[in-house]
């Protein structure tokens, strides 16, 4: 039985990022306004076309008057969330009904201070809720970082995997990386030089986590008619699903290895006639690297609980089952908190990826976050 | 020169009973009084049965090692003496699936690996940072401080 389609069809046709780098010295709105130009030129669209924008990291409205849209007819500020998905989400979903036509997506995120401020007092790493960081900051838990060592090792306890597991998929990421003029980290990795470097929370090592970078990403969604006549291949948006299975604290699920991708992955394929083994390419999260294992999983690309040996054996690079994280990654193209897994499908999609390109892509799926909540997305070529 | 502490924790009638139960070296922890589900953090409703008749109760200190992170890089002026320690996630023996995020201590962390092992039994202890600042901890049964 076929998936009914409920409101319009959605097509992306512009991406575009700011001048990405370790402590630019641009503001948010700088980032978003160099964004939002780029990802019009892409699309061969006016400011004056846009009439709805979402974002997280600054405000939409702000954003919207300060670029010169048109008034617009539907808009979102997003709080603590599944990084750049939800505002796409929303995006895609605010097109489908209706309520806007041509809406910009942002996520626009500066640099975190550096540990060393953090170590002397000097800054402090924000918290969603003040109430249930008592229960952390006494144990030293201040960090992502350290419940992304929990999920880490007990990935590993279960499932047997090994850091030279993580060594690989380090060194798959970064030869993508190799291949891409946006990356920011290019210089050759091998396995060895990954196992060289230090633990932050063992067993997690620095090349686990995203680069931290000032970003600026925007991606138009506007209707499939409307799509056929500007400038780039049609890319259009098949299925999306967003997905929370408990509340803000990661350090309390009660099964780190089937998290909520898991959730997603199910309600994506419920929403499609696609198929886990149509996908062509995947984008998958790794803020931390073992979030990209658990979405190979959660989506069903590979078996459950076997994600690490899919990528010991070569199955996420070029020619592989599944060419995952093509851009790099966000460990090697720096933390655009999500937005780089949505540029880099669609322009597997259009075909514009040069030497990383996989021939005859046609279908990517692109995700974001874990733990307590994720989202994702499934794009097709139009 | 004094390192200052950790965030103290705030002045939040909720989890009051937490904090003064850790003072008396007592685990408590938030428990529905309508239907007997645990909670943890502490909320202002039961997500099982949605009572607002909710209290905190002595548990039994006994848990087993969920998993564990040793962490090489402090966050905090507190804990730059401190490095490397373990963050863990302990699971109470009183419900299934009852986590408490704590420190692992009692154990070389030298040699982390194989002292700390994935399901071994745990059981509360309490640590003084100072100033009555009293936290619960979890170490292996038996270990000595």
């Amino acid at each position: 039985m076929s998936v009914q389609r409920q409101g319009r069809k959605v097509a992306i046709v512009g991406v575009g990022y700011s001048d990405v780098g370790r402590n630019t010295g641009l503001s948010e709105r700088h980032h978003a306004a160099q964004a939002a130009v780029r990802a019009l030129e892409d699309a061969g669209l006016q400011a004056k076309d846009i009439d709805g924008a979402s974002t997280w990291g600054g405000d939409a409205v702000d954003f919207g008057w300060m670029i010169g849209f048109d008034d617009l007819r539907w808009s979102l500020n997003v709080g603590v969330a599944p990084a750049f998905i939800t505002p796409a989400y929303h995006a895609a979903q605010a097109v489908a009904m209706g309520h806007a036509d041509t809406v910009m997506a942002f996520r626009i995120m500066m640099q975190q201070p550096p540990s060393a401020a953090l170590a002397s007092g000097a800054a402090m790493l924000g918290e969603p809720s003040m109430v249930d960081a008592q229960f952390r900051w006494p144990y030293g838990n201040f960090s992502p970082v350290q419940w992304a060592g929990l999920l880490m090792n007990r990935y590993m306890h279960e499932t047997g995997a090994t850091e030279e597991h993580f060594a690989r998929f380090a060194e798959v990421q970064r030869s993508y990386a190799q291949r891409n003029p946006d990356a920011l980290l290019r210089d050759p990795l091998s396995a060895e030089d990954y196992l060289a470097k230090p633990y932050v929370t063992k067993p997690l090592r620095v090349l686990d986590c995203d680069y931290p970078c000032d970003s600026g990403s925007a991606v138009i969604f506007t209707t499939e008619e409307r799509a056929r006549d500007l400038r780039q291949p049609m890319v259009l948006v098949e299925a999306s699903a967003l997905s929370a299975i408990r509340d803000m604290n990661f350090e309390l699920l009660p099964d780190m290895v089937r998290t909520s991708p898991k959730h997603c992955g199910d309600l994506l394929w419920s929403r499609t006639d696609l198929r886990p083994e149509n996908v062509s390419t995947a984008h998958l999260y790794d803020g931390f690297s073992i979030i990209t294992l658990q979405w190979l999983e959660g989506l069903g690309l590979c078996e459950p609980g076997g994600a690490a040996q899919f990528v010991m054996d070569g199955e996420t690079r070029l020619g592989g089952k599944v060419p995952t994280n093509t851009d790099g990654g966000a460990i090697n193209v720096g933390r655009r908190h999500g937005a780089n897994f949505c540029i880099e499908a669609v322009r597997q999609l259009r075909g514009q990826c040069g030497d990383r390109q996989v021939a005859g892509a046609d279908v990517s799926v692109w995700a974001n976050a874990v733990g307590m909540f994720s989202g994702a997305m499934l794009l097709t070529k139009g | 020169m004094d390192t200052p502490l950790p965030p103290a924790p705030p002045d939040d009638p909720l989890t009051t009973f937490f904090w003064e139960a850790a003072r008396r070296h007592e685990l408590h922890i938030q428990r529905c009084q309508s239907c007997g589900t645990y909670i943890h953090m502490p909320r202002p409703i039961c997500r099982n049965c949605q009572s607002f008749d909710l209290a905190g109760e002595q548990v039994s200190g006994r848990a087993t090692l969920y998993s564990w992170t040793q962490t090489y890089k402090p966050f905090h002026p507190y804990f730059v003496e401190r490095v490397p320690y373990v963050i863990a996630t302990v699971t109470l023996v009183e419900q299934p699936g009852l986590q408490f995020m704590c420190n692992l201590i009692g154990i070389d962390q030298a040699n982390v690996d194989a002292e700390a092992r994935m399901g071994m039994d745990l059981e509360v202890t309490f640590q003084d940072l100072g100033d009555g600042y009293v936290v619960p901890q979890f170490k292996p049964v038996g270990v000595v401080l």
